[in-house]
């Protein structure tokens, strides 16, 4: 009984952290630019991250190994460098995107420039990992996540025409605008799966201790999860295909975005759009930050962990407080948050076959999964996805930075 | 046994499950009309940079020396003081006895002053 | 002090033959424990070619890394010069795995 409330937990805890800055800026686009077209590629990258998590669900079970820790063992230090490298570099960038976008909500609700708020929302971040242990955080930032069913509520009070919502998930080829469309799908798939989500998915498996007796747990988890999570960002994007759409409006920044809110929740439209956005991007900071302790705790075999004494894991404390601090730092430049966010997106595609290669070797191999190994045909789509994936978007990216 | 796949880049435990580090170097000893011995396995940021190159594992070591860090570094561990190799290498030393957590003691020092150090 | 040599340094390096040609790379090191001690019997030397430069770790994502490869005795290899690692014998007499 105890494992049934648990998985009920950890499916709605699933949201916080899932919906942030990258997820709402995406949806946000997409449905204003191109109505409800875009939603297939939402569903599609759900799927193919919870694909991806449940696999580092049990080689974590099973193997006891995280991502990090089993890529170091199967191939060797030399090779690991270089996709630890890219991960621990493209999630600084998310990083300060997250944080960007928390200032923003703060600005939304007080006025006061968001520049002057990363530092103070950098600190909170680090104060949650240095008291907090790993049940009050993943569930903290759960909770405090629930805050941005606000996306699906006005989805559901705007009544959208079902068949039009329906053919969104179809994908289709638009007659103008290809490049556009291509990005902002390319974009959409790099906002959903995330790498750092994989390897803290794997990570809390194993601070939570699970067993081959949790297999079924962790595939519930992995895909419930997740598709809840997915639900709010599609109710982003149909709200911002209702409300935005009809008026052509361009989303190039938050305050834009939060537009999509006025017809249903009138003058709490701001504060709600603020709310959901801050504690999203929140919850993903505190998640990002904690995941860098754990990439480079586990790949140098540090002791880890937030349930830990943490004078006992300072150099894994140290490791995360360098990537928070060099993450406030870059973001209290003062970049624009919304356009550090596309950039952290699109690096995350072209990135992940990296990351995601190596990975699928590893679920067929016994030393690592025993005799939960995953089918040859299966393995070989997800490569394939994720080599087409990148490859796009190294074709999309450049297009869509010279043409627009 | 099969070095590469079964001991390198292992984590390594102590005698009582503690975590040490990982195998980041082997040293291998070369004899004459022998075949070669397997002499110890290296733990420490000096002997992974070596990996890298050998300027980068010097490197390393004189920022290591720098910080005024126990010199008896990269931690050496000879094969004959390993117990299992399994999933882990687990050796019949305790951490304590080697100079494997000199960064975290160091580290310690700043991150236990800290308020609210549990 | 008999001379020691980095395990983790060799791995990855080019095996040429007696006659200078290049023959592949070292893979693996199996070992035998004889006593108290661990003694490499065996190294896995990987087919020269252009898969070899894709690195190790490539060539076992894209699934070529599986046989074609040899066995040398431990006797058949000379670890004297790390930086230049020669066959002592003929490719003839080496096992193929």
């Amino acid at each position: 009984m105890r494992k049934i409330f648990n998985l009920t937990l950890g499916i709605v805890t699933s949201i916080g952290g899932f919906v942030e800055a990258g997820s709402i800026s995406t949806a946000a686009q997409a449905g204003s630019e191109f109505g409800f077209r875009l939603l297939w590629a939402i569903a599609a990258a759900t799927i193919f991250l919870a694909a991806l998590a449940e696999m580092g669900g049990r080689i974590a079970a099973v193997g006891k190994r995280s991502m990090v820790a089993a890529v170091r063992e199967r191939f060797g230090f030399h090779f690991q460098v270089v996709p630890l490298g890219a991960e621990l570099i493209t999630d600084v960038l998310l990083l300060t995107a997250e944080l960007g976008g928390a200032a923003i909500s703060v600005k939304m609700l007080t006025g006061i420039g968001f520049q002057w708020w990363i530092a103070p929302i950098g600190l909170v971040v680090w104060l949650v990992l240095w008291l907090g242990n790993f049940t009050v955080i993943e569930n903290g930032v759960g909770f405090l996540g629930l805050v941005t069913l606000s996306f699906a509520v006005a989805a559901w009070r705007l009544q959208p025409a079902v068949a039009p919502v329906a053919r969104g998930f179809i994908p289709t080829v638009p007659h103008h605008e290809l490049t556009r469309y291509a990005f902002l799908s390319v974009s959409i798939v790099g906002a959903t799966v995330s790498p750092y989500l994989l390897n803290f998915y794997a990570s809390g498996a194993i601070e939570e201790k699970w067993t081959e007796q949790d297999l079924w747990i962790n595939r519930a988890t992995a895909f419930l999860g997740m598709g809840f999570g997915s639900m709010v960002a599609m109710a982003c994007l149909i709200t911002a295909a209702v409300v935005l759409g009809p008026r052509h409006v361009t989303v190039e920044s938050y305050e834009q975005a939060a537009q999509m809110f006025v017809p249903v929740f009138g003058r709490w439209a701001v504060t709600l759009f603020a709310l959901s956005l801050g504690v999203g991007c929140f919850g993903a900071a505190v998640e990002i930050t904690l995941n860098a302790g754990y990439l480079l705790g586990q790949a140098f075999g540090w002791r880890w962990g937030v349930d830990k004494k943490r004078r006992d894991v300072s150099r894994f404390v140290t490791a995360f407080s360098i990537v928070l601090l060099l993450s406030v730092s870059i973001a209290a430049i003062g970049f624009d948050p919304l356009k550090i966010t596309l950039i952290s997106v699109a690096l995350t595609v072209v990135i992940m076959p990296l990351i995601v290669l190596p990975f699928l070797v590893l679920m067929n191999e016994k030393a690592y999964v025993r005799e939960h190994t995953s089918g040859p045909v299966g393995n070989g789509l997800l490569a394939a996805l994720t080599i087409l994936g990148a490859i796009m978007a190294l074709v999309v990216i450049p297009l869509e930075i010279f043409g627009g | 046994m099969d070095v590469v796949r079964d001991v390198l880049d292992k984590a390594v435990v102590d005698r009582n499950g503690r975590e040490m580090g990982r195998v980041d170097g082997i040293v291998v000893a070369v004899r004459d009309g022998a075949p070669p011995r397997l002499d110890a396995i290296l733990i420490g940021p000096v002997a992974l940079g070596e990996r890298l190159h050998p300027g980068v594992g010097r490197l390393v070591g004189a920022v290591e020396r720098r910080l005024g860090l126990d010199p008896d570094r990269p931690v050496r561990v000879e094969f004959r003081d390993i117990e299992t190799v399994e999933r882990k290498v687990r050796v019949r030393l305790t951490v304590g006895e080697t100079a494997a957590e000199a960064v975290e003691q160091r580290l310690r020092g700043w991150v236990g002053r800290l308020p609210g150090s549990r | 002090m008999t001379p020691t040599v980095r395990l983790d340094r060799l791995l990855g390096r080019e095996v040429y033959t007696a006659n200078n040609r290049r023959f592949g790379r070292l893979e693996e090191f199996r070992a035998e424990r004889h006593g108290a001690d661990w003694v490499i019997t065996e190294y896995v030397i990987g087919a020269a070619g252009l898969a070899e430069r894709l690195g190790l770790g490539v060539r076992l994502i894209l699934g070529i890394d599986r046989g074609g490869g040899y066995a040398a005795r431990w006797d058949q290899l000379d670890l004297g010069n790390p930086d230049r690692l020669r066959l002592s014998c003929p490719v003839a007499e080496l096992r193929r795995q």
